[in-house]
């Protein structure tokens, strides 16, 4: 009987528990479908005419017209890459037992956690501003599109699977559940810091 | 001593191997990206362990402790970063060698460096039981404001590294080129 009750209600009681993570990876597998399948192309062309438009903007006009403000914003894209790697690597550092066993994990978690939105947002002000600068080349480059996606995955991930995941009681997650998300984490991350970096290769 | 890094720098660059190195589109990209990844590492807890001195992060674990732990994963970054910039030195000596970024960026790291000696001197010799407290003490926090312009500074030249707006091969003699270490009849840039 009690078994048979567990069975009936196991589904609803999974999707209420889960409903964020889940809805976070029907996203990405969608996103990832729609990325390796032609219909891509038909959103890709319509594009073009927004990429167009964002080099007309105070921010496309003053990166493509002054070098060197171009380049001081791509410094502190980099300054908030290494704050929010900072962040990043303290935080799966603890989850994967490296670094202060002696500090609550949540303690850590909730410090790095502050540290990393405000990389977050300095990253992706930056970044805006840059992409502006470049946009009818960026458009064009598959790496560009690679690293949103990866950035795509690395923010959901963030919000709607790491941080409600880790803010219950992590006794009461199965340790290696806690240490993949930890990987799962590091590799988003320095996915999205690789393909930044390889933008500015293939664009040259 | 500008002939002597020059003549220094063309020696480096008559080597087979800085020539493969530089042409090499992906072992050289795969360098430079390595380099600049690992700030994410190196100054990432560089970062944490600045702005914890300052009172600005993680101000529930002891400074002290903290500042140890993270050491150690900055210095496998900065090993790391000293190691591929080396190659990326050798890969384009000339250029970088007359670069005034290059340069200010050298004397910078030099500045850091000594900031870092004295910081964890400060840090050793500070008594009582700051460690716990949300800010460290004043000649600490000077150390971490110093250690955060000094980075900042740092990463900044090494970006401007990448333009050649003072290059000793498009400019006029002058201020840029007395700055660059120009060498008059020069062949090689």
């Amino acid at each position: 009987m009690s078994t048979s009750t567990a069975m009936s209600t196991s589904p609803a009681l999974t999707w209420g528990s889960y409903r964020r993570t889940i809805t976070s990876v029907a996203l990405v597998l969608i996103v990832l479908v729609f990325a390796f399948s032609s219909a891509r192309r038909v959103v890709w062309v319509d594009l073009y005419e927004f990429f167009l438009w964002m080099e007309t903007t105070w921010f496309g006009v003053i990166g493509k017209t002054w070098g060197a403000a171009f380049a001081v914003v791509e410094a502190f894209h980099l300054l908030a890459m290494a704050l929010l790697g900072g962040a990043v690597f303290v935080a799966d550092f603890r989850l994967l037992g490296w670094s202060f066993p002696d500090v609550p994990a949540q303690d850590v978690l909730d410090k790095a956690h502050k540290v990393f939105v405000v990389g977050l947002i300095v990253v992706l002000s930056t970044g805006i501003f840059m992409a502006c600068g470049v946009a009818g080349k960026i458009y064009w480059l598959p790496v560009f599109w690679y690293k949103m996606l990866a950035l795509m995955t690395g923010i959901l991930f963030v919000f709607f699977i790491k941080r409600p995941l880790l803010n219950r009681d992590l006794d009461e997650i199965k340790p290696w559940v806690v240490k993949l998300v930890a990987v799962a984490s590091l590799l988003v991350w320095i996915t999205v810091a690789a393909t930044g970096r390889w933008i500015g290769f293939a664009g040259s | 001593m500008n002939e002597l890094l020059y003549n220094f720098a063309v020696w480096l660059d008559s080597h087979e191997l800085s020539t493969m190195l530089h042409e090499s589109y992906y072992m050289y990209n795969w360098v430079e990206s390595t380099h600049v990844l690992t700030l994410m590492l190196c100054l990432g807890m560089l970062f944490l362990i600045d702005l914890r001195m300052m009172g600005l992060a993680f101000p529930n674990i002891p400074a002290n402790s903290f500042a140890n732990r993270l050491n150690i994963p900055m210095l496998i970054g900065f090993s790391v970063m000293v190691f591929t910039g080396l190659w990326l030195f050798y890969a384009v000596p000339v250029r970088s060698t007359q670069s005034v970024w290059f340069r200010v960026k050298f004397f910078l790291l030099i500045a850091a460096a000594i900031n870092a000696f004295l910081f964890h001197k400060n840090m050793i010799n500070a008594s009582g039981s700051w460690a716990t407290d949300i800010k460290a003490p004043k000649i600490i926090r000077i150390g971490a404001s110093l250690s955060l312009l000094f980075w900042m500074a740092i990463v900044i030249c090494g970006r401007f590294i990448a333009y050649d707006w003072f290059d000793c091969e498009y400019t006029e003699p002058g201020l840029s080129q007395f700055l660059s270490g120009c060498i008059d009849g020069q062949t090689l840039f």
